[in-house]
């Protein structure tokens, strides 16, 4: 009869959710907007791809002078200059409009600048002066140093591969910290899309006064994780929707889009720090859901629990003040406090499970913990509700709900 | 479970909140098939002993045991319990509100509908089926409610004051309903201001006072441990005060005195007619439990906040309580 209701109550909270046309809007939003967005982007990439592939066959007329001796007249001349033969007058003609530009490169390039003059174009196209100039000089240097390795080493353009090793196994980069952050990224998306859900949904037996129909025939801890259960199917299919363009983007349009390159395929999904990630995660949710469901049974209305709330959700995002500490001094003192005390302990220890500074122990202690304080918190949480969803129109008074006898 | 046995027993419950003493001692049984009558002031602590028989609070001291045994959800499939605080889930429809119900009392879903929509097309609300049941009346809403209440055809059927909010049609509609629950078998435990209700549907009755039994048996047990009998009076002229009788009620050329055993119902005529009252009928009966309400708590049924001060003959605590 138990699991009979419990898929009842799941049933029944999940369709009324998705049924509603409100939730349809606020869920289809995101995705629209994101969809808008990407439109946008996209023509704007093509528009600006069609304008540098313009730019790139457009040749800029400019003369010059080169004391340096470093320009090559036939690249110059291929980029459209010219040289300057009469210098004294040219910064005139540009003003008067009869010169396009004139380049003044100087002796000693460490020490003087490029003089660049030109006729205005419009605040973003006058950059392009000083980019011609630049390049000449860069194009010029490479010419005179004849090789092509010794000018791309001078100029950074090579790639480095490295390999780290930890217990004599390879330790991986950034490949093997991103899976486990995946948790602390779902984390996030599930409580705060649902958390709001959770207690209006905790409160919504005691706003519409079905309390005791509802507890006179069923068990409030099978309603309590009904709800929490439907609560979770709901945030799924909300997450499902917001994902689905950005993968769309990702896998059909990412060079439109300038997305980043990221390949997938280099992840390394590792047994311990993934299996640590879910234990996080889950202790962690129980215990933000047994606290909402607390808080939605001792007050009388929604107003009145979000004022209780909001210092919940505050603990949430407090490990971030210290992320820096998190993963370059773990063991301070502060992200010690911070891993083993509940309410920041999942996104401490995800942070640290990720980068590799969580050690076993730690991991068992915090897992431990957070079962422990979220099957707590949901028991006093349904028992709250019991008692204080009977309260109809006022606050619970604690010592009264602890106080009636078992 | 011995048929005999009572289906609801309640043994010595006290029941505090904080300092408040709230109920002081209270034992009752309801017998199986029987239709119970829980009558009281407001505030004599009728809700809260409801809600400990229902395991929605838990009580300070003593037994309270449906079917032999302290209530819990398992019983809930057949329980039908309309609360006194009416509600419903105000967003949803009313066929999705009560196929939640249904399934939860353990219809199978098709089931739950039928019974809905044959329920609706009884209480005229078929075409409401659809409708949301914020949308709907006060009136509406409990017609739903009751519906709820009884949709699993219930053994047993707690009422906290259904009628309440009713109109006069509804109203009999809803008593036939709980009188056709009746007849099929089911124990009715009612709580009620309408002394009419009472003596049409009700077995017995216990009359609750600060939290303990006033009185309690059949009607007839209770009319007789009050004693005393009403006189319905059809007359002309002033009834003067005597110490033989009490006037209850006083409406144009109608009139009720209530009289004492020990009182003669000739004496009283013969009172009357020396004080030039014109007699054109007189029927002397039983006390009405009108009568012995207004007896006990000062003050007629189901109105408001008055304080339940006056308090006439002592009828002893009842069989049980």
């Amino acid at each position: 009869m138990a699991r009979h209701n419990l898929s009842t109550v799941v049933g029944f909270e999940f369709t009324r959710t998705v049924k509603k046309r409100r939730f349809w809007i606020a869920t289809l939003a995101i995705p629209v907007l994101l969809g808008i967005v990407f439109g946008l982007v996209f023509t704007s990439n093509t528009s600006t791809q069609s304008r540098a592939d313009a730019q790139k066959n457009q040749s800029l007329a400019f003369t010059y002078t080169d004391a340096s001796g470093l320009i090559d007249a036939k690249l110059a001349t291929a980029m459209g200059g010219t040289p300057e033969q009469d210098p004294a007058t040219a910064v005139e003609r540009v003003k008067a409009g009869t010169l396009n530009a004139w380049f003044s490169f100087p002796a000693n390039l460490t020490q003087e600048p490029v003089k660049v003059y030109g006729a205005d174009q419009g605040i973003f196209k006058n950059g392009s002066y000083e980019a011609v100039a630049k390049q000449l000089v860069l194009l010029s240097a490479q010419v005179k140093v004849g090789s092509p390795e010794l000018a791309a080493a001078v100029q950074g353009n090579f790639s480095t591969e490295s390999q780290t090793f930890k217990d004599g196994q390879p330790s991986g980069g950034l490949e093997t910290v991103v899976p486990p952050l995946l948790f602390l990224v779902l984390f996030y998306v599930v409580i705060i899309l649902l958390a709001n859900q959770m207690l209006a949904s905790t409160l919504e037996e005691k706003e519409n006064r079905v309390t005791e129909m509802i507890l006179t025939t069923l068990n409030p801890t099978t309603l309590v994780v009904g709800k929490v259960i439907s609560l979770f199917l709901v945030g799924a299919v909300q997450a499902l929707v917001f994902a689905t363009p950005m993968a769309l983007g990702y896998v059909f349009f990412r060079d439109q889009l300038a997305m980043p390159d990221f390949d997938l395929s280099n992840l390394q999904f590792q047994f311990l720090p993934m299996l640590v990630g879910a234990l996080l995660f889950i202790g962690g949710f129980i215990l933000f859901t047994g606290v909402l469901v607390g808080i939605g049974a001792v007050m009388p209305t929604a107003k009145d629990a979000s004022t209780v709330f909001a210092p919940v959700m505050i603990m949430m995002f407090i490990p971030f003040y210290i992320v820096t500490l998190v993963v370059s001094d773990p063991g301070s003192v502060i992200v010690q406090v911070f891993t083993f005390f509940p309410f920041t302990a999942p996104i401490t220890a995800m942070l640290r499970n990720a980068f590799g500074s969580l050690n076993g122990v730690s991991a068992a202690i915090v897992i431990v913990e957070l079962f422990v304080f979220g099957a707590v918190a949901l028991r006093v949480a349904v028992h709250l509700f019991r008692y204080g969803s009977i309260e109809y129109s006022r606050k619970l008074s604690l010592r009264t709900a602890f106080s009636r006898k078992s | 479970m011995d048929a005999a046995e009572p289906l609801i027993h309640v043994e010595n419950f006290h029941m505090q909140f904080g300092q408040k003493k709230v109920i002081d001692g209270l034992s009752f049984d309801v017998a199986r098939g029987e239709t119970f009558g829980f009558l009281g002031s407001n505030g004599s602590g009728k809700t809260t002993t409801i809600r400990a028989l229902l395991g929605i609070y838990r009580p300070t001291a003593g037994i309270l045991h449906i079917n032999g045994r302290v209530f819990s959800d398992d019983f809930g499939s057949r329980l039908g319990y309309l609360p006194e605080e009416r509600g419903l889930y105000k967003k949803e429809s009313v066929l999705d509100v009560m196929g939640y119900f249904g399934r939860l009392k353990g219809l199978s879903k098709a089931d739950a509908v039928a019974f809905s929509r044959q329920y609706l097309q009884r209480v005229d609300l078929a075409d409401k089926a659809d409708v949301r049941v914020d949308k709907l009346s006060g009136g509406e809403q409990q017609k739903i409610q009751l519906g709820v209440t009884i949709m699993n055809e219930p053994e047993l059927l707690i009422l906290d004051e259904p009628t309440k909010g009713f109109d006069p049609v509804n109203r009999r509609l809803l008593m036939d309903i709980i009188e056709e629950r009746k007849d099929a078998g089911a124990t009715v435990m009612m709580v009620t201001h309408q002394m009419e209700e009472v003596e049409r549907l009700c077995d017995s009755i216990i009359l609750l006072k600060d939290g303990r039994a006033e009185a309690y048996g059949t009607i007839d047990e209770v009319q007789n441990q009050f004693g005393g009998r009403t006189i319905r009076l059809k007359h002309t002229g002033n009834i003067p005060d005597s110490p033989n009788y009490k006037v209850t009620l006083r409406e144009n050329n109608y009139a009720e005195l209530s009289v004492d055993d020990r009182v003669d119902e000739a004496e009283v005529l013969r009172e009357l007619v020396l004080a030039g009252v014109v007699v054109r009928g007189f029927v002397a009966a039983k006390r009405s439990l009108e009568d012995i309400f207004i007896q006990v708590y000062g003050e007629a049924p189901g109105s408001e906040g008055a304080p339940a001060a006056k308090r006439g003959a002592a009828p002893g605590a009842g069989k049980a309580a």
